[in-house]
């Protein structure tokens, strides 16, 4: 499988929470321990519902954890377009 | 412990997960034996009776529920209370798509069924091939259980 498009910085706010564990983030926003260390290793990427409550346990806004890094499809105009 | 030899990349296993490993642990030894014996005693010349042929299959049977639930209590004695938590949305989809994969392969094969009634196959064996069906598509709904799991989903 390849690397997912979207990159976070769950690791690092989590070490800014006062070094915040996976279970702990886990039970706060209803995940198991599994799939939030698979959320942070980037191999599975969340539900629009999970990352809102990711962003909302650490206090920031979506842009702050998560981030785009593929391109857009061929074909496809940018918003800039 | 259970969890270390399987242990793959740095993501804990689950109790799902580790379910999934004694499913195909289990399945692929008790079933392994019982196909084994029917295509052994073939091989041998002798065809095993119906009779035989169901003490077999119950043997397998009562092989495979105690041996589930034998190392369904280590999994669980040996998993912290987090993996044990009530499955989640990355889990219930890596429940669908596996289920999914297996319901096709069990499609694919019960229509292969078809194939050894044209080669004159007894009632007994065409039971067999049946059960072979359920066989390995519970064994793809595992293994691909376990390749999500490990590789995230």
């Amino acid at each position: 499988m390849g690397s997912l498009p979207i990159a976070n910085h769950i690791r690092r706010l989590r070490f800014e929470a006062g070094e915040m564990t996976q279970s702990d983030l886990a039970e706060r926003i209803g995940m198991t321990r599994q799939t939030v260390a698979a959320i942070e290793a980037g191999k599975y990427s969340p539900s629009l519902e999970a990352a809102f409550r990711i962003a909302h346990v650490f206090g920031v806004g979506l842009d702050d954890v998560f981030q785009w890094t593929g391109g857009l499809p061929e074909g496809k105009l940018s918003r800039s377009d | 412990m259970l969890s270390s030899p399987l242990q793959l990349g740095n993501i804990p296993m689950s109790f799902r997960e580790k379910s999934a490993w004694i499913t195909l642990v289990s399945v692929l030894a008790c079933f392994g034996v019982y196909f084994y014996e029917l295509i052994a005693g073939r091989v041998d010349g002798h065809h095993l009776g119906a009779l035989h042929s169901l003490h077999l299959l119950l043997f397998a049977v009562v092989a495979l529920v105690g041996l589930q639930l034998a190392l369904t209590a280590i999994a669980a004695a040996t998993t912290p209370k987090g993996g044990r938590a009530p499955a989640d949305e990355r889990e219930r989809l890596i429940q669908w798509r596996s289920h999914t994969l297996g319901y096709y392969v069990l499609t694919v094969l019960a229509l292969l069924l078809f194939v050894p009634i044209h080669f004159g196959h007894s009632a007994l064996d065409m039971a067999n091939f049946a059960l072979l069906a359920v066989v390995i598509s519970t064994l793809t709904v595992a293994v691909a259980q376990i390749v999500m799991y490990r590789r995230g989903f």
